[in-house]
């Protein structure tokens, strides 16, 4: 009897380990050994055609911190997260909401809002630029039409608000439908025996819809936080990071550096720096998350 | 006097056995009377072995898609060579990749292979040729720009290979390079070796609306408003700005809308600091210095001296004299505001005056003027550090891509790449390309230049829907940008792409206004350090000193 136990427990655990396999693979494969890599070259001088010339210790990390390009492309990241994220998840949440206690309308609406979600960042910033050029782009002129200019694509100001507008429009159709499902999955007695209760929908949007979502919508700020601090294609294709450096945010930064330029040393401390600073913000939001939760 | 009539005999005698007038012993026989050496004699026969020994026909009417054409290349193409093979080519998602697409199905036609063509944009080009070199080798030629040629050498063994042992075989579509104008040449060659196979030509020169600038009434407005006579076409820097200020804000097209004084386009991780490029080197090229980019001694960058800041100062004011969004401008949207008639100038590239044949595109057609970049009065010497007055200083430039493919040494099918880009490089086939503005091509070779300067025929541009008085003045301009004494230098060593990246954001910045000029070139000059370090300063030094060769 015991020793049929032990065998069943052996084959249990083979086969379990079995199923683990792909997943450890994957994240040894393609998580562990680039960090490794990473972390390697960033203490290299890396040069095209030639690979690794020399190991230079800190001196990567030295001009990386000490380097005034790199400071200005994370206060532009922090800026675009900062201001997107929030008006994203605010903007979804109350759409979600408006749909879920059914306005008329809202089958039309649902799928008109969720359509820039299926189209390409890349794609977006492209279009952004027949959208804001002074040229006859469409905002543009509406905006003119009303006796309003903005320099949206010649200046930093101009062209970072684009970046964020477009942002805020692929986006928010996101959270709009990670709260419409979480909204929907609430029993619909519960906001009718709040409706009961309360004066107005403001008090059950505020009292009873958000704390329930809360615990879906959270991971949704989590999704947008980490896509917001990685986004790129966007901006890359509205403004290649200018005028000047003026919209550069770090993935662009990144990008040039590492892989344009193939100063795989410096991109790679580069890297790795981004990746202890988002690693300290993700980390502050989930104890913040998890005490509200608690 | 003697040994100047032995030098003209021998042209004339080189020329006749080239253009096959005279036979190969008719001129090995004379030219050693004229005490030719048997090296040089062996060089110019091997040369002529190429293909024009082989009877070259001026076409075949079973393959009409190239022309000249040798007889062995007419056999060759019987077996219909490459079937069954199909080779890749990575190329710049622009015109130029657009003119090389044009000769896909006609290659495939003649020859039975197979062309896949990947296009990607510019600002990622640099990166995917050279991870594909590095990793993948899924390409077997990818279009360059010249300024990449550095990083193709950084190997000991180089990443790309030599045409020379193809040009000699004459199954392969005949073109030479001794058609070349000596400086386009040297951007497809590396120490003396030709590695690109001919595509296009580069270099600036300055546009402008020949109708407008004629017309009495604004000449005399010129001399009122600024104080001199109206400098037809503008000669200085000086006046070149004081020309687009006073066509800027007005409208002097009659169209109702107010009209600019000059386009440019000057979006960051573009070409637009080619234009400033253009524009600086007469403030720094002179007769007496021709070092734009690094003293040769030391290899400290000189894009901080004072007659770039100058320049910097200057291109901050042309750019004034256009619409403000100009600074986030494609290259495409500087040509649409020339070409819509809305911009009396445009110092750019020859797809200008080739886009404005096309009345479906322009409306300037037959009112373009063409002239030399405008030159200085003084230019600064930054190795000596110091100013040089002169009477005029004007600088030519080969500024651009000269976009052209090279063929990978990994490549296992080198044989049917060749072949597809030298059959682009047919005489017919670059003539076409030239003179068409969707191929993005510019002339480079002397067969598609007018006497006496070169061998090509007005009609030729003609029959291609060229106003010819337009196809004249065009490469009357080109040819002499690039025929002028003093020349602007061509970065070529590896990195030059992210010298130029740094050099571009800090010119973008300024325009923006985030910066001044000195404070970004200085800060320009310090990255160029920390590129050259990085790269290793001797070696970049040995590789500097060796792309002036």
């Amino acid at each position: 009897m015991e020793v049929n136990e032990i065998v069943q427990s052996k084959a249990e655990r083979g086969f379990k380990y079995a199923l683990l396999a792909p997943a450890v693979i994957w994240i040894i494969g393609l998580t562990f050994f680039p960090i490794l890599a990473a972390v390697r070259y960033s203490f290299a001088n890396y040069v095209l055609g030639e690979g690794i010339t020399a190991y230079v210790g800190l001196a990567n990390y030295a001009r990386v911190l000490t380097d005034g390009a790199f400071w200005y492309s994370i206060f532009i990241t922090l800026i675009f997260v900062v201001v997107t994220v929030p008006i994203e998840v605010c903007v979804g949440f109350v759409l979600a909401w408006i749909i879920t206690i059914g306005v008329p309308g809202s089958k039309v609406f649902r799928p008109i809002l969720t359509a820039p979600l299926f189209t390409m960042e890349v794609a977006i910033g492209y279009l952004g630029v027949t959208l804001f050029t002074d040229q006859g782009g469409l905002y543009s002129s509406i905006l003119a039409a009303l006796g309003i200019h903005i320099d949206w694509l010649s200046t930093a100001s101009g062209g970072l608000a684009a970046a964020m507008i477009l942002d805020i429009w692929i986006w928010t159709p996101f959270v709009f439908l990670m709260s419409l499902a979480t909204l929907a999955a609430i029993p619909k007695d519960i906001f009718d025996a709040a409706m009961l209760e309360a004066s107005s929908h403001w008090q059950v949007f505020r009292h009873v819809a958000i704390p329930l979502a809360w615990p879906v919508l959270s991971i949704a700020i989590l999704l947008r936080l980490l896509e917001g601090f990685k986004s790129f294609g966007l901006p890359y294709a509205l403004t290649s990071g200018g005028p000047g450096t003026s919209t550069q945010l770090f993935s662009v930064m990144a990008d040039l550096t590492t892989i344009q330029f193939t100063d795989f040393g410096r991109g790679s401390a580069m890297g790795i720096v981004y990746l202890i600073m988002v690693s300290i913000v993700i980390t502050f939001f989930f104890k913040q998350m998890r005490k509200r939760m608690n | 006097m003697s040994q100047d009539h032995s030098k003209n005999e021998f042209e004339k005698l080189s020329a006749g056995y080239l253009a096959g007038r005279i036979s190969r012993r008719h001129f090995i026989g004379q030219a050693a009377k004229l005490g030719i050496s048997a090296a040089l004699l062996s060089r110019i026969v091997s040369f002529k072995a190429s293909a024009a020994e082989s009877n070259l026909l001026d076409s075949s009417p079973d393959y009409p898609n190239e022309a000249p054409i040798t007889k062995e290349r007419v056999e060759f193409l019987k077996t219909k060579p490459y079937k069954g093979q199909t080779i890749n080519i990575l190329v710049l998602k622009a015109t130029v990749g657009d003119g090389l697409k044009y000769w896909v199905p006609k290659w495939e036609e003649e020859t039975g292979g197979k062309v896949n063509v990947a296009e990607v944009p510019i600002d990622t080009l640099h990166q995917q040729i050279f991870s594909d070199l590095q990793t993948t080798h899924r390409y077997d030629a990818y279009m360059t720009g010249a300024w990449f040629y550095g990083d193709f050498f950084v190997p000991k063994e180089p990443y790309i290979i030599e045409v020379a042992p193809y040009l000699k075989d004459p199954k392969y579509p005949y073109w030479t390079p001794d058609d070349w104008i000596p400086a386009m040449r040297t951007l497809y060659s590396w120490q003396g070796k030709v590695y690109g196979v001919l595509f296009d030509g580069d270099c600036q020169i300055l546009y402008y609306r020949r109708d407008v600038f004629d017309k009495p009434e604004n000449q005399q407005k010129f001399k009122d408003k600024v104080g001199y006579d109206f400098p037809n076409p503008p000669k200085t820097t000086k006046q070149m700005y004081d020309v687009a200020n006073f066509y800027t804000g007005w409208d002097w097209n009659g169209d109702g809308q107010n009209d600019w004084g000059i386009a440019l386009h000057a979006k960051v991780n573009e070409q637009g600091f080619f234009h400033f490029l253009t524009l600086a080197a007469p403030y720094v090229c002179s007769p007496n210095n021709k070092y734009f980019w690094f003293n040769p001694e030391t290899m400290k960058p000189l894009i901080n001296s004072e007659g770039h800041q100058r320049a910097l100062e200057d291109y901050v004011k042309y750019l004034a004299c256009g619409p403000k969004e100009a600074i986030s401008w494609t290259l495409g949207q500087g040509w649409n505001l020339f070409l819509a008639g809305q911009a009396v100038m445009e110092p750019t590239w020859g797809d200008l005056p080739t886009f404005a044949q096309d009345p479906k595109e322009s409306k300037v057609r037959g009112k373009v003027g063409c002239t030399i970049i405008p030159g200085t009065t003084e230019a600064y010497d930054p190795i000596k550090g110091q100013w040089d007055k002169f009477d005029l200083n004007s600088c030519g430039n080969v500024n651009g891509g000269t976009w052209h493919c090279v063929i990978s040494r990994f490549s296992k099918k080198k044989d049917p790449t060749y072949d597809f880009l030298a059959f682009m490089a047919t005489k017919k086939n670059a003539i076409y390309n030239c003179t068409h503005g969707f191929t993005g091509v510019q002339p480079g070779m002397k067969f598609e230049y007018f006497p006496p300067v070169g061998t090509g025929k007005v009609e030729e541009w003609v029959e291609q829907g060229w106003d010819a008085d337009e196809a004249k003045r065009y490469l009357d301009g080109y040819y002499q940008n690039l025929s002028l004494p003093v020349q602007e230098s061509y970065l070529r060593i590896p990195g030059a792409a992210e010298y130029w990246h740094e050099l571009d954001v800090r010119l973008s910045a300024v325009l923006a206004g985030q910066t001044q000029p000195k404070a970004a070139l200085d800060d320009c000059s310090q990255s160029w350090e920390r590129i050259t370090e990085r790269y290793g300063r001797d070696k970049q030094k040995k590789l500097y000193a060796e792309s002036f060769a």
